[in-house]
This record gives C-alpha cells, sequence and structure tokens, in this order.
C-alpha cells in the first residue's frame, strides 16, 4: 500500500512539474533561450488564481482567467525581451531573462507583500478518500488537470493544420517560412500556451500549499530547468516522461532516503545520475 | 514572369551575386548553371525571400516583389525545394505535405496531397513514415510533392540530382519533364549540366555570383564547347 501511495504521489508531484516543463520546453525547442523568466508567469499565475478564487469563490473562473491573462503575459515577454534580440548569442537573451524574473519576483513583492497570501475558501482544502488513499481534492485536480491540458495539446499538436505548422517551425523556421507559415504568429502563440500552462500549475502548487509568496517560482523553475534537460532539450514528450519520472523518484527517495538527502537534492542526484548514463538526456531530438 | 534586373544578393556584408539580370519565361525552364559557390543557391534563395537583396529588383508578373516576406512570395505562386531538401524530418511524409499546402484551404490541400501521389506513386505506401527515415530518392520525391502542394505558377528547384542514385535522378527528372509539359514554369539549378540541359529551355552561367554566358538550352546543347569553356566541366552522356 504504501508503494502504491509513493506512486500515486510522485505523479501528482510529476503532473506538477509537466505543467510548468512543457511550456519550457517549447520555448528552447523553438527559440533555443532557456526562458528563466518562465517562473516569474508562474508565480504571476498563482497570484491571480488566489485573488480571483478568493474574490469570487470560483476556481474553474480562476484558473481560466489566470491561463489566459498569463498567456498574454507570456506573449508580452516573447515581445519585450526576446524578440528585439533573437540575432544575439544565446547567453544574451538568458541574462534578460534572468533579469525580467528577478524583476517579477520584486513587483510581486512591492505589490502584495512580502510574506505570503492564503485562500479564503477552506473547501478547497477538503480530503477525499480514492482507491484507499486519502487526497486532497487540489491533488485530484491537478492530475485530471494536466491530463486534459496536456492531452489537449498533444492532439493540437498531432491532429491540427495549426498543430503540424507548429511543429513545422520547430524543425526549420525558414523553410516552415516558405510554405506560408507565420513564424511570429508560431512563436506568440508557443508563448501563450506554455505560459498559460504555467499558470494553471502556479494555481495548483499554491493550492496543494495554501500559499503564494514572491519567490514560489523559483525552486519549480530550477527543477523544471532539470527536468528539460532530463527529458532532452526541447523534447516535449521527454519533458512529459521526466517530469514524471523526477516527481515519482522523489516521492520514494523522501520516505527512503530522505535521512540522507532532502526533497530538492534527491531530485538533482537523480538528474546527475541519468545524465551520466545519456548525457543526452532520456530522449533526443524535437 | 519573373525578371531580375541587375540583382545583387548575399548574407550580411558578403555579396554572392552581383547585377544579375534574368528573365524568366512563363511556361518555360530555365537552368541556372555554375561551380560551387558561383551564387546560384543564392540567386534562388533571394527570389523565395531568404536571401537580402543588396541592389536590384525582383519583379514577378510585372510586380517589385524585392521587399516581400516569403510568406507573401508563396501566396504569390512562388515555391522553391530547397538544396539538401531541407525536410521536416521529425514530421510524417503526409505532414510535410500537409505543410506545403498550408497557405490553401484544407480541401485544396488535400486535394493537392492526391496530386502528389499520382506524381510520385512510390511516396503513397510512406504516407505515415517519418521523412527524415526515407531514401534520398524518396526525400527528393517529398520536397518536390511538398512544394508542389502550394500550387506554384514558378517552382525553383536546388540541385535536383544532389546526392542521388542514377534511378532516383532519372525519375525526379521525369517528374520535372512532366511539370513542364503542364505548363508549370520551373527555374533549375544545378550542377549536374547535362541533366539540366536535358529538360531546359534557356541557361544561364553563373561564376563568381555573375552572370557569363546566356542563350538557349539548344545552343549549348549543341557547342558543348561553351559548357567545357565556362564551367570547366566535361559535358557528355553522364551526369
Amino acid at each position: 500500500m504504501l508503494f502504491f501511495e509513493l506512486f500515486v504521489q510522485g505523479l501528482i508531484h510529476g503532473s506538477m512539474y509537466a505543467m510548468i516543463a512543457v511550456g519550457l520546453t517549447l520555448v528552447y525547442g523553438l527559440l533555443r533561450i532557456l526562458h528563466v523568466a518562465h517562473a516569474g508567469l508562474f508565480a504571476l499565475g498563482g497570484y491571480l488564481g488566489l485573488l480571483i478564487t478568493n474574490a469570487t469563490g470560483s476556481l474553474a473562473l480562476a484558473m481560466i482567467t489566470s491561463a489566459l491573462i498569463v498567456g498574454l503575459g507570456g506573449m508580452l515577454v516573447y515581445r519585450l525581451c526576446y524578440q528585439p534580440i533573437l540575432d544575439r548569442p544565446p547567453y544574451v537573451p538568458l541574462i534578460a531573462s534572468i533579469g525580467v524574473f528577478i524583476a517579477m519576483e520584486e513587483v510581486f513583492r512591492l505589490v502584495f507583500g512580502p510574506y505570503g497570501l492564503t485562500y479564503n475558501h477552506p473547501h478547497l482544502q477538503s480530503q477525499v478518500t480514492l482507491l484507499g488513499l486519502n487526497l486532497r481534492g487540489a491533488e485530484i485536480g491537478m492530475v485530471i488537470t494536466a491530463m486534459v491540458l496536456l492531452g489537449g495539446l498533444s492532439y493540437l499538436a498531432q491532429n491540427t493544420r495549426i498543430g503540424i505548422a507548429w511543429r513545422a517551425t520547430v524543425d526549420d523556421p525558414e523553410i516552415a517560412e516558405s510554405f506560408g507559415i507565420d513564424a511570429v504568429k508560431v512563436r506568440y502563440l508557443n508563448f501563450f500556451i506554455g505560459s498559460g500552462l504555467a499558470a494553471v500549475g502556479g494555481i495548483f502548487i499554491s493550492l496543494l500549499s495554501n500559499l503564494v509568496e514572491p519567490t514560489m517560482g523559483g525552486v519549480p523553475a530550477y527543477k523544471a530547468l532539470a527536468i528539460i534537460v532530463l527529458g532532452g532539450l526541447g523534447n516535449v514528450k521527454g519533458t512529459l516522461v521526466a517530469s514524471l519520472a523526477l516527481g515519482v523518484v522523489e516521492a520514494f527517495g523522501t520516505i527512503y532516503i530522505g535521512s540522507y538527502l532532502d526533497r530538492d537534492a534527491i531530485a538533482f542526484a537523480f538528474l546527475i545520475a541519468v545524465l551520466m548514463i545519456r548525457p543526452q538526456g532520456l530522449f533526443t531530438g524535437r | 514572369m519573373l525578371r531580375l534586373e541587375t540583382l545583387s544578393c548575399g548574407y550580411g556584408d558578403m555579396r554572392a551575386v552581383h547585377g544579375l539580370d534574368l528573365e524568366l519565361v512563363e511556361g518555360g525552364t530555365t537552368a541556372l548553371l555554375g561551380a560551387n559557390g558561383a551564387g546560384k543557391s543564392s540567386t534562388i534563395m533571394s527570389v523565395a525571400g531568404h536571401v537580402q537583396v543588396h541592389e536590384g529588383k525582383v519583379l514577378y508578373r510585372g510586380e517589385d516583389i524585392t521587399r516581400a516576406t516569403p510568406m507573401a512570395r508563396v501566396k504569390k505562386g512562388i515555391a522553391v525545394v530547397p538544396e539538401g531538401r531541407r525536410l521536416f524530418s521529425s514530421l510524417t511524409v503526409r505532414e510535410n505535405l500537409v505543410v506545403g499546402g498550408y497557405s490553401l484551404p484544407k480541401p485544396k490541400s488535400d486535394a493537392g496531397i492526391d496530386r502528389v501521389m499520382t506524381l510520385f506513386p512510390r511516396l503513397k505506401e510512406r504516407l505515415d513514415q517519418r521523412a527524415g527515415s526515407l531514401s534520398g530518392g524518396e526525400q527528393q520525391m517529398l520536397s518536390i510533392g511538398r512544394a508542389l502542394m502550394s500550387e506554384p505558377a514558378l517552382l525553383m528547384v536546388d540541385e535536383l540530382s544532389l546526392g542521388l542514385m542514377p534511378k532516383m535522378i532519372d525519375a525526379c527528372y521525369q517528374a520535372v519533364a512532366e511539370l513542364k509539359r503542364g505548363g508549370l514554369t520551373i527555374l533549375l539549378v544545378e550542377q549536374s549540366t547535362h541533366r539540366a540541359l536535358e529538360v531546359a529551355d534557356q541557361v544561364c552561367v553563373l561564376e563568381s555570383g555573375r552572370s557569363v554566358w546566356k542563350g538557349s538550352a539548344h545552343e549549348a546543347r549543341n557547342d558543348t564547347e561553351i559548357i567545357d569553356a565556362l564551367l570547366g566541366l566535361q559535358a557528355g552522356p553522364k551526369a
């Protein structure tokens, strides 16, 4: 039973990581930029989700509104932060991205204060019993939402003309443009979808911890960076597998080796171990 | 149909083509010949909108498209089969064709896939296979098919025979000849002079980015010394 419980906990955390890391890997696949500011958008999603939920009592409304606003925020970050410097060496947009992330953290601190905010609807923290396990509604909601959103994204990418155009642009933007695909629109779409997913991830993480604070993007961001390396940079399928694998390894690790390493250290020990065996990550190509 | 007026183009400050004048007649096939680095591919890619034009004009059906985006050019009817195929290797054959017809409404794009299958029946059984896993010849067929998906009026083909087995070269040139018979205007860039002269009506020879000879393919075929002298290649029955 413990094994099953740990496995389920791993999947819950894995789906949370996937929501953050997919946006990051989409940006890397298309632009070859490590989009650190993604963590700031994730935190923005957490704040908006909490504010809207506390004001209206509707988590669904909060999720949809936050995803749309943060999606537009992601497009704005691309337009203002990356588009003017796309022809520069990769470290230039990376530094700009880190700058945007720090600036966003400071704006959150100035606007919402240095201390955390909490949800004022206790029913959001309610527990249910499922398959003999005591789970929080937010945990089940996170797994279901991740499956629906990531499944929808997969369907979009594989079965629609716009999804195929998107993948073609990731493969070869210059030639994709030769066939009438607007690479700029594809980039905006990329940032919109990736940032919207991060916003939903931010809401669920803040629900699980019942806390939204300015620095909440930090830890998930560096774990997401580790995940996209682990999954093979720019590879969406690899990112999903790496997210779930990391979640499961962390869940088991905290029980069996938790007295030697904390949760975050286990994640990075796993990353180092995998990269020693497969330096290219679990999957290659895009 | 297409007129290049004193076209100079290149990459950054480097000029690959200097003051090229060239006119393509509607329905005709023009071969752009020259050794490696002569500026052939740069010329094609500047017409497609991917290489910066420093001076001169690109006129298409009387309209100045020198500053038009690659997207606008494909919508006007210009398609390119780039050097090295440059297929979307992680996409399937069908998906590559869908991308080729992206500028058209879906029903037209679907009809285009059927037309490409008629031209290259070999691709039919590979529709759901990844483009990167095809043989070189099949990839070239797919690259031509992808370009045809946008229903172009002008097809530019860069190095059709490069790296292909003779049998595959024959198949690709047969397809080009069929397209020519169908009235498509073709600009063919080739290092394999002999093969290009088989299908071309007009010839332009480039050397170090400059046009050094222009004339009919008939003249070039009958006076192979021209080719020898200008390209340093041996004209003969071999490709």
